[in-house]
């Protein structure tokens, strides 16, 4: 028995050694990523005034570039393609633990799916993973349970299959990320678009709680911090959902900014601005950042 | 509790060290430890159905020792069946009541009648498949006067209970593990170091196959109708090796982790996806539901005596009560069936006893001729496993209509590299140790203890690496 426990605990303390030659690895894995702003982010490299954050709608339909100039306030866009309003509420904290407090942030608001549990959009532990090596994305996967409590003592626990992709990521030829973290969509899709009238009927019932409670921190966070939170609701290549646009508002206090793109511009009824039915096209993206600086410029 | 937890992380050396450091002097003491051990095992689910394998224990301590004192045959025969219709109807009300209630609406509806189903909202109590079938195996031998009925209680709660094959097996006889919770248990060095290994080889399996395929094959099997047929091909060749290193895996842990307490269980796999034919498949698969339904159903049958009919008769018996015994589900009835098919020819052409040894026995690799017939087996197995993964038999066929069309020649639209190359690494192991209990059970063992740790500390990073994020529970617990 003491020969066994002998070799188990000399097992377990050259392994808890060996293994530590893994960080080798968690630190290639950022500089392999071609998106490497929320590395960025982390190290307190993204001092603006204005933070774009949102998913998609937000990361191509709003050009941060442009507002910076149209509005004058240094800009940034932290939207994610695909991410949830869970994210958002974790890339605005982050923004503010690491960097200058920001004077306006834009919530871009995906209508009509930012509260409901549509699996399109999602917490974005891919754009984490790579970034393991933080303690703090660490502990944050720990908490969405990607990650488990042994990564905080283990580094192998903090590496994950696609810390082996050998290749680095390549900018996408669609939408590359432009150096105010934008990603506007250049090239169109080949699919012919249909402009629909019909409004379908937004369900509660089909909300899920966590992503009304990221929304209300998101709100929380910002009155703490005095930081002019503005919603925006970008153009979709169909008739305004008014039906979710109601739900939103009960949301929302009263006095807080909701910028709803212009629907009696004629432009975002042709389909040659759209990329397809969710996200404009850069030229259709000029027009409605171009809504939101006047908005921004008369609020002042 | 799960294996793959860090709960049981904690669990195993608790319970380790009071058993071989605090209750070691005193036998009695370290049953009930297992026993209470078990029961934490097994309550860390559901407390609620532990009510179940303890009333479950108790029928059949109490007839056992009623069997003993009973002369009269027909009294016997009422006490077995007592035991039997307790055991079974848990198990039939748990598992199959709703399955009944809707395959009755369904052919009433055929016929033209509707009626109201009444079915109930009934949760699974984990393991029921399989301690049922244990505690059956203890009450038939002992009507069968194969076995003394024990009076010590605690043994035999800890027959039934015993934490590492409570939930998915290995289903153990009475007549091998009962006795050995009478003797006293000795550490042995080399037989706790053989547990860690096959541990290290079931997690390896469970975590890294199962759990990799399992998140391919989910995405494939569940939107099967977007799919190429070669990419259905891949999804299927996927939950073939899921289900391998899923079951095979919990049996490993299982099997190691009892070695670390001093007792043996049965092997539950012998590498099945290398058998030459389908009797040596249901030689080497899952072996403890196969011999327990071979010595209590097919044997009692009339087994491989009297003619032809018989035979095919028992045959399709055991195979569609073996399909039914893994789900309520027409689909696993299928897959019994299937199976009852491809065994046919072999039984009717008496060739169902042909390949008794281990496949290239004397040499390191496979001739053609082999090669062909693992090939064909394999390919029958995978098939057939479609059925068993399968939503429906609806949903079964056209994933096989979609697989056996032009498509199939096309370049699969999932192909995960690095999975790929892992299950080539898998397969590979488990071919140089067929000849062993598992795979890695001598392996290295002429090598130097540091090439030896080298291995394993290889085999627990990639464990470590390719921990899938979305973690899998063991298939079998649903059985």
């Amino acid at each position: 028995m003491r020969l066994f426990l002998k070799h188990i605990l000399l097992f377990a303390v050259l392994f808890f050694i060996i293994e530590k030659s893994a960080w080798f690895l968690l630190e290639l894995a950022p500089n392999r990523q071609y998106d490497r702003r929320l590395e960025n982010l982390i190290n307190g490299k993204i001092n603006k005034d204005l933070l774009v954050i949102g998913s998609s709608r937000g990361a191509g339909n709003i050009l941060a570039g442009q507002l910076e100039k149209q509005t004058g306030l240094t800009s940034y866009n932290l939207s994610y393609q695909g991410s949830n309003v869970n994210f958002h509420e974790f890339i605005l904290k982050t923004a503010l633990k690491f960097n200058k407090k920001p004077k306006t942030v834009l919530l871009a608001i995906d209508n009509p799916t930012q509260f409901i549990g549509d699996i399109s959009i999602r917490y974005r532990v891919d754009v984490l993973q790579p970034l393991t090596k933080y303690n703090y994305i660490n502990k944050t996967l720990v908490k969405e349970k990607v990650n488990n409590t042994l990564s905080y003592a283990f580094c192998l626990a903090r590496l994950n299959k696609n810390h082996f992709r050998f290749k680095n990521r390549e900018a996408p030829t669609m939408n590359p990320l432009d150096s105010f973290g934008t990603m506007p969509l250049i090239k169109k899709k080949n699919l012919n678009l249909v402009y629909s009238d019909t409004i379908s009927a937004y369900s509660k019932a089909l909300e899920e709680d966590s992503r009304l409670k990221a929304f209300k921190n998101i709100q929380l966070i910002c009155s703490e911090n005095n930081i002019e939170l503005i919603y925006v609701f970008s153009p979709n290549f169909r008739a305004f959902n008014t039906s979710f646009y109601k739900r939103f508002k009960a949301l929302v206090t009263k006095n807080q900014k909701i910028i709803v793109f212009n629907q009696d511009n004629q432009v975002y009824e042709n389909q040659s601005y759209f990329y397809d039915y969710a996200h404009l096209m850069d030229k259709g993206a000029k027009i409605f950042t171009s809504e939101i600086s006047d908005f921004i410029n008369s609020n002042k | 509790m799960y294996f793959n937890s860090l709960d049981f992380a904690l669990f195993l050396p608790i319970v380790f060290v009071l058993y071989w450091f605090v209750t070691n002097k005193n036998l009695k003491l370290q049953n009930a430890l297992l026993v209470v051990a078990s029961y934490v095992f097994y309550g860390w689910w559901d407390w609620r159905f532990l009510s179940l394998i303890v009333f479950s224990s108790l029928v059949d301590y109490t007839i056992g020792l009623q069997l003993n004192k009973a002369a009269q045959p027909s009294k016997r025969k009422l006490l077995l069946w007592s035991s039997i219709l307790v055991n079974l109807g848990f198990l039939g009300f748990f598992k199959y009541y709703n399955f009944f209630i809707d395959s009755f609406v369904d052919a009433f509806s055929f016929f033209g009648s509707s009626i109201q189903p009444n079915t109930l909202d009934i949760i699974l109590p984990v393991g029921i498949s399989f301690y049922t079938f244990q505690t059956l195996s203890y009450t038939i031998d002992v009507y069968k006067r194969k076995l003394e009925p024990t009076q010590d209680i605690i043994s035999f709660l800890a027959f039934v209970s015993f934490f590492p094959q409570l939930v998915a097996g290995p289903i153990e006889r009475a007549t091998n593990l009962l006795p050995q919770f009478f003797k006293k248990r000795q550490f042995h060095y080399s037989q706790a170091v053989d547990g860690c290994r096959q541990i290290l080889w079931g997690f390896f399996k469970k975590v890294v196959i199962a759990d990799n395929c399992a998140e391919y094959a989910n995405q494939i099997f569940n939107n099967s109708s977007e799919h190429t047929g070669s990419t259905l091909l891949i999804g299927a060749l996927f939950f073939t090796f899921q289900i391998y290193g899923d079951f095979s895996g919990y049996s490993d842990i299982a099997i190691g982790t009892s070695r670390l307490f001093g007792f043996n269980l049965k092997q539950n796999f012998a590498f099945p996806y290398f058998s030459r034919d389908i009797a040596e498949f249901w030689r080497r698969w899952h072996i403890s539901l196969s011999t327990w339904f071979r010595d209590y159903l097919y044997i009692p049958l009339g087994g491989s005596q009297g003619g032809t009919w018989m035979k095919v008769r028992n045959t399709f018996i055991i195979f569609l009560v073996s399909g039914f015994w893994h789900g309520a589900n027409w689909t696993f009835i299928i897959w019994g069936f299937l199976n009852a098919l491809y065994f046919l020819p072999l039984l009717l052409a008496k060739r169902n006893r042909t390949n008794l040894d281990v496949v290239a026995q004397d040499s390191k690799l496979p001739n053609i001729k082999e090669l062909v017939q693992m090939g064909l087996t394999f390919g029958l197995t995978v098939i057939a496993w479609v059925f068993f993964r399968a939503e429906s038999v609806t949903h079964a066929f056209t994933y096989l209509k979609g697989l056996f069309n032009t498509s199939l020649l096309t370049v699969p639209t999932i192909r995960p590299t690095n999975l790929l190359v892992l299950i080539l690494f898998f397969i590979g192991i488990e071919w140089i140790g067929r000849r062993q209990h598992y795979a890695i059970e001598v392996l290295l063992l002429k090598q130097s203890r540091g090439i030896r740790w080298a291995f394993y500390m290889i085999i627990i990073s990639i464990i470590f690496v390719f921990n899938s994020d979305n973690q899998q529970e063991f298939i079998y617990f649903q059985f």
